[in-house]
């Protein structure tokens, strides 16, 4: 099976997830067969109610599936117990928020520790990582600001650098750019895109605006939960 | 860890929400701490009165005698177990007393009376015999004939100082003993009941006039204070040893006013009760606010590995830290006012009568319960109240969480 392949981070078969909404069932995903190889940049476009949020919740282990399986670097995500799903999370998977999400009582350098604390990372090893992280995306002086006091863009690159900073395998995006004017969310991709290709890690974000996709190297669409169109760009 | 920081921080959010809290919780403990302080007070201001003026702590008898008093059931060595106990350090005074029923009668009445022989040097330092007297002096330091009445059977018998008083009851060798005294001062103990029969001679004439020499009925002791009794008792059973005696703390042998007292304090516990009561809905009600309003916020903790058991410590840790800070500052203030109140006191809307005894100040007591007690009680319902909302904060589901705006 190709799941078995170290070069697929993420592999999915037939995942499907149907909610009940006061009873009515919704379909949100139906059926999707899908693979994520290590170091991919990629975008999952669609218009609203498609199915981007529900799909990356099922491959983060947010959400479960109703039918299929979802594998995430090597790891059967139904196979674990909530506290496994909660360390692997924090071990291996990075999020990226539309909404931001930073706690909002830490600093920008607490809010980039977290996960870190979490993992038990040692003091040192911290402060250096926070440190290259937070001067990578030129939030240098900020380190000590709370993230009311910074702009959205601003808050986006902490959000960014709490993502990357604890080493995970994907950084899973939903709408990262939705709150933000086109010309800040265009940098923050341009600088997602250099991460991508300085550090190799795995990017899978979604998004609806045109001028965001552009910046993708494989494009996936969906419609009504299923996939519609897989293309590699440049 | 963060977890804490988090926590500390987050009670800076809602300041106004978090000041309230903290007034409940110090409110509850400081009313709390001042109602156990009070009630142990009063309480024990009775049971001292009772004990230390009259009864004594600690009472020795000779084996039986506390269930069938009797002329015959006395202790013949009682000058020497005084001296084998009075070096024990919770034992501040010990006095010996000689009982019996007798009659009196000055010119025409006559009424019956209780004889109580004392060592009026000893009764003195022990139980503050001088300073009850009303009228006269107290009895001379060597046996001179004389006596000192109660004020009710000063009335009884229209007696005053200077009277003479005719004693009859029966010896110990069954013959009628009597004899003539003369009254050198009138008496008020606190207890009328008890002050209408009391006739109080020097030890030595009693013993006489019992036929008694040498006997006593009662050692009476005073400790150092109401918490050394328990104490005090056991050092002096441990060190006289003696089958035939009884050495009982005042639960004992005044069990009735024990359990008379023991009763009455049960109505502070439902104060306790509902100030608990107060404060449990009041952190519940924050907390549970909180909680609601911090959903998406654990959603996200949770979306990036945070543990259900660190989110439901994080909010645990929050109601800790403002439990721990009201119940310090309630306990500054409690310790304030209880002292203060233990000094002054408060004068009675309305005096009281207990055990013949009149009350008209409330005073307070500063003692470790009054500040522990509160202390647990406050700290563990708010955090016993908390963990139905810390658990719901701890079940996040964080896919939901994050889908709310
Ligand atoms: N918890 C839920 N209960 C019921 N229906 C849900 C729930 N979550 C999502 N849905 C439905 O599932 C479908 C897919 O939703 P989803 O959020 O994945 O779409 P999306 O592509 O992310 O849309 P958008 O671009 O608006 O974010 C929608 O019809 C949505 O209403
Ligand atoms: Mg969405």
């Amino acid at each position: 099976m190709s799941h078995a392949d170290t070069h697929d981070l993420i592999v999915t078969t037939g995942v499907t997830k149907t909610y009940q909404d006061n009873g009515v069932p919704v379909h949100a995903v139906r059926g999707i067969d899908l693979t994520i190889r290590c170091g991919e940049f990629t975008a999952i476009v669609g218009p609203s109610g498609s199915g981007k949020t529900t799909i990356l919740n099922i491959i983060s282990g947010l959400d479960t599936v109703t039918s299929g399986e979802v594998w995430l670097a090597g790891k059967q995500l139904s196979a674990m117990s909530g506290t496994e799903l909660s360390d692997f999370r924090r071990d291996r998977v990075g999020f990226i928020f539309q909404a931001y999400n930073l706690i909002p009582v830490l600093t920008v350098e607490e809010n980039v520790e977290y996960i870190m604390l979490l993992q038990g990372v040692s003091k040192q090893e911290r402060h250096d990582r926070v440190d290259k992280i937070l001067g990578e995306l030129g939030l240098a002086g900020f380190a000590h600001r709370l993230p009311t006091k910074l702009s959205g863009g601003q808050q986006q690159r902490v959000a960014i650098a709490r993502a990357m900073v604890s080493g995970p395998a994907i950084i899973l995006a939903d709408e990262p750019t939705a709150n933000l004017d086109s010309k800040t969310g265009a940098e923050l991709l341009d600088m997602m895109r250099t991460l991508n290709e300085n550090s190799g890690i795995t990017f899978l974000f979604s998004t609806h605006d045109t001028q965001i996709m552009e910046r993708a190297r494989r494009l996936i669409t969906l419609r009504d939960g299923v996939i519609h169109s897989d293309e590699v760009r440049g | 860890m963060l977890t804490m920081t988090i926590a500390w921080r987050n009670i800076f959010r809602q300041k106004r929400r978090t000041t309230l809290t903290i007034l409940t919780l110090l409110g509850g403990f400081t009313l709390s701490a001042i109602s156990i302080g009070w009630s142990d007070g009063t309480y024990n201001r009775i049971i001292e009165m009772f004990t230390r003026n009259r009864l004594g702590h600690i009472q020795i008898h000779a084996a039986g005698y506390l269930d069938r008093p009797s002329l015959y059931r006395n202790i013949t060595n009682g000058a020497e177990l005084g001296s084998r106990i009075e070096d024990i350090p919770e034992v501040e005074a010990w006095t010996p007393r000689l009982f019996s029923a007798a009659l009196a009668s000055v010119a025409e009445k006559t009424s019956g009376v209780q004889i109580v022989g004392i060592n009026p040097e000893r009764e003195a330092r022990a139980t503050r015999f001088d300073r009850k007297i009303i009228d006269g002096r107290s009895l001379s330091a060597e046996a001179a004939h004389e006596t000192v009445i109660g004020r009710g059977l000063a009335r009884t018998l229209k007696a005053g100082c200077g009277d003479e008083i005719v004693v009859v009851s029966q010896g110990a060798d069954g013959s009628i003993a009597n004899d003539l005294y003369t009254i050198v001062g009138i008496l008020e103990s606190g207890d009328a009941i008890q002050d209408q029969a009391s006739l109080y001679l020097h030890l030595a004439d009693a013993q006489e006039l019992l036929v008694l020499a040498g006997a006593v009925h009662e050692l009476v002791v005073i400790a150092s204070s109401l918490e050394d009794v328990a104490q005090a008792t056991e050092a002096i059973q441990s060190r006289l040893n003696e089958p035939n005696l009884e050495v009982a703390p005042w639960q004992e042998f005044a069990r009735p006013f024990y359990v008379a007292m023991k009763a009455d304090q049960q109505g502070s516990w439902i104060g306790l009760f509902i100030i608990v009561l107060i404060v449990s809905i009041g952190v519940l009600n924050t907390i549970l606010m909180t909680v609601l309003e911090r959903t998406r916020e654990y959603g996200v903790l949770k979306a990036v590995g945070t543990r259900p058991g660190q989110v439901f410590r994080l909010v645990l840790y929050e109601v800790w830290i403002m439990s721990i800070v009201g119940v310090t500052i309630g306990a500054g203030i409690s310790l304030i006012i209880n002292y203060t109140l233990s000094i002054h006191g408060i004068v009675m809307p309305q005096a009281f009568t207990y055990g013949g005894m009149e009350f008209t100040h409330y005073y307070a007591e500063v003692n470790a319960r009054s500040i522990l007690i509160p202390a647990v009680t406050v700290i563990l319902s708010a955090v016993l109240v908390s963990i139905l909302p810390a658990l719901r904060a701890a079940r996040v589901a964080p896919a939901r969480a994050l889908r709310t705006h």
